[in-house]
């Protein structure tokens, strides 16, 4: 009897098995990731986030949002179907979506996001990689209960450090690229105006690219610390070149293109290695505090770009930097030392504010031009910060 | 209303092709009493999604992107495994038609009739939240204007029309070979149900790899163009789909075929086979 004992086994297998399953697969990722509230009452900034997406735009009623679940209302408004995402600050990693937004629809989004540095992005016609947007969140101060957890605080706040350090790396190679390009081809104009800007990318992650012991040596030495026999590249000897002093022999095209192709080479290795990194909170911690200390050592003195001037420039990116990694720390700070973090975000402001009395259209006025009594305020202010700056990793780590 | 429409006849059809294809099994093999069984799965799936749709809408909490994007991936996933078991155990009693008594098959048919509804509700069910909030969105932009819900009203009746149309056409097809294409249809949906659930599974970053692409003809396919619109809603065809998707299809569709196809061709040779056709045309006759 094959034919009666062979239908016998699906029947029990179909009646338990199939429901069973479906129930897990369908409970299990409600357990995990679960419900999240459906707006209004935690975002402080009372409304919903609007988003209006046509078929060449995508407009965001604003570009600060305090942190916490961001509830976005994205209406379309052009003939096509469109979607809208929510990307981490990489443009890659997607933290929310709704699809299929019909011509006419209005959909809702919501993502809880900590303070951070976003990318929103509308696609109509579901192609390509839609109209971008940046989107700032910043720190809202009440903190959404499911950050009461220390540990994930700290995990949030390296995981957020890791894609700003991404982020800077990726843009300093486009910079760099750019940079080597007007270099090589002898547009000293051109590569005058990328100079300081492109650095900015560097500077701001200085203390990352530094734990590379070869790539900063020949990104970023300078002639006077130059070891006897060591073969001098990177954005210094550039600058030398751009920024002639009296004296100098100006380098041949050929020397230009080997100066070029060496940095991009090198800025290149230097992406592909952040891009394994993994962050501690002491490193960020400490990270703050030398990209604070280089401000002192190297900015304030006026040394590091001894030729183009543009010391300023880094000035500000240093100070970006440190002030990113103490805003990623910020909400666990606030749990072990509030006093603390409120005085640093005082200190961070105050120096900032003296450092825009200097700001000269996108940029800062050149080194050179500052009277000695106006270096002096910006050291005093600089010390200000350190002191406390330096007690920022033991408040949290320990 | 164009895109509306499409939306509609894209999500309706994924849901409507599975129903329809055990539809007419089910009428092939003369078991035509399963049929409410069948229905009630789908209208199980219909409520359920609404009803979620509606208090996802409306309600005082919402589903995050990941539990979204989770429920959808996981469901797809589990579609694939029930379709996939439906495949064989249809080769299987196609082949017991002929030498086991009706009765038999039937008295077996009674406890998988129950599964078969569990099949439709899940595979109406796994577009069916997504559509439900698109269509609860719609109802809420009714106050502007009607067209888009009625622009997506319409996509799945059209959808659900070609479902009917080719429900006719399929009890048309020649018994034997219903049975083959059939089952290497399901197959074929099947493996673009798993790849979609893979996509889905990247996006809530559950699995890796969703900025590497295989290849990305977009452009050549719009997503949002008629023909784009079929292929996505019949055989869940991404024009731009990630090497893991890719490799998910292959890996499921090859071999998954290549064994059902054995089956099949093993099924004249098998002990049942003689009497086999003559016995389910009579059924099919009756």
């Amino acid at each position: 009897m094959p034919g009666f004992s062979l239908p016998q086994k699906p029947r029990h297998a179909w009646r338990n098995r199939p429901a069973g399953l479906a129930a897990a697969v369908v409970a299990v990722p409600l357990l995990l990731t679960g419900c999240t509230d459906n707006t209004k009452a935690a975002d402080t900034s009372g409304g919903a986030i609007e988003v209006v997406s046509s078929n060449t735009e995508c407009k965001v009623s604003t570009g600060r949002v305090p942190s916490g679940n961001l509830n976005f209302s994205v209406k379309n408004e052009g003939t096509e179907v469109t979607e809208f995402y929510l990307l981490a600050s990489d443009g890659l990693r997607i933290l929310g979506e709704v699809e299929n937004i019909g011509p006419g629809l209005t959909r809702n989004l919501v993502v809880t996001a900590p303070a951070g540095t976003y990318t929103t992005a509308c696609k109509p016609g579901m192609e390509g990689d839609g109209i971008r947007g940046a989107l700032e969140v910043t720190q809202s101060g009440n903190q959404p209960t499911a950050d009461a957890d220390f540990q994930h605080l700290l995990d949030t706040a390296t995981a957020q450090y890791s894609s700003y350090v991404k982020d800077q790396s990726e843009q300093l190679l486009s910079g760099t690229e750019q940079f080597a390009a007007a270099f090589a081809a002898g547009n000293t104009a051109q590569a005058r105006d990328l100079y300081a800007a492109t650095r900015q990318h560097w500077e701001r992650i200085e203390p990352v690219a530094e734990s590379f012991g070869d790539l900063d040596p020949q990104l970023d030495a300078r002639e006077a610390d130059l070891e006897p026999g060591q073969e001098w590249t990177g954005w210094h000897r550039a600058e030398k070149d751009l920024f002639p002093p009296a004296e100098y022999t100006a380098m041949t095209a050929a020397e230009r293109s080997a100066i070029a192709d060496r940095m991009v080479a090198d800025t290149k290795d230097l992406v592909e290695r952040t891009k394994t990194l993994e962050f501690t909170a002491d490193a960020l911690g400490n990270g703050a505090k030398e990209l604070l200390d280089e401000v002192a050592t190297g900015k304030v003195t006026g040394e590091e770009e001894i030729w183009s001037h543009t010391d300023l420039w880094d000035f500000q990116a240093n100070v970006d930097g440190a002030r990113i990694a103490f805003e990623n720390l910020k909400p666990a700070l606030q749990q072990k030392d509030a006093a603390l973090a409120a005085s640093l975000d005082e200190k961070f402001a105050a120096l900032q504010a003296e450092l825009a009395t200097h700001a000269e259209g996108s940029g800062f006025a050149s080194y050179d031009k500052l009277a000695p009594e106006q270096v002096q305020r910006l050291a005093s202010l600089v010390d200000a910060l350190g002191e406390p700056l330096s007690r920022l990793t033991a408040a949290v780590v320990l | 209303m164009t895109a509306n429409l499409l939306i509609g006849l894209r999500e309706g059809l994924e849901a409507t092709l599975v129903v329809v294809l055990l539809m007419a099994y089910l009428a092939k093999t003369d078991r035509r009493h399963l049929l409410p069984r069948l229905w009630a799965g789908v209208a199980a799936a219909v409520v359920v999604s609404v009803g979620f749709g509606a208090l996802l809408t409306f309600g005082p909490k919402g589903l995050t992107f990941e539990a979204q994007e989770a429920i959808g991936g996981g469901l797809s996933i589990v579609a694939v495994g029930l379709v996939t078991w439906m495949v064989f155990w249809m080769a299987r009693t196609a082949r017991t038609l002929g030498s086991d008594l009706k009765s038999r098959v039937d008295r077996s048919a009674g406890g998988a009739g129950w599964g078969l509804a569990v099949v439709a509700a899940i595979a109406v069910g796994r577009e069916g939240l997504e559509t439900a909030l698109f269509l609860w969105a719609a109802a809420k932009a009714t106050g502007e204007s009607t067209q888009p819900l009625i622009g997506a009203l319409l996509g799945l009746a059209v959808a659900a029309g070609l479902g009917y149309l080719l429900h006719r056409g399929v009890l048309k097809v020649n018994l034997s070979r219903f049975f083959t294409w059939t089952g290497a249809a399901l197959i074929v949906i099947a493996g673009g149900v798993l790849s979609y659930g893979i996509h889905d599974l990247q996006e809530a970053r559950l699995l890796p790899g969703l900025h590497s692409l295989a290849f990305d003809i977009s452009g050549a396919v719009p997503p949002s163009s008629w023909c784009g619109t079929l292929l996505k809603g019949t055989l869940n065809f991404s024009p731009a789909t990630t090497w893991l998707e890719a490799a998910a299809w292959l890996l499921y569709v090859a071999p998954v075929l290549f064994l059902y196809l054995r089956t099949n061709r093993k099924a004249p040779a098998g002990p049942a086979a003689p009497g086999a056709k003559a016995a389910v045309k009579a059924a099919a006759a009756v």
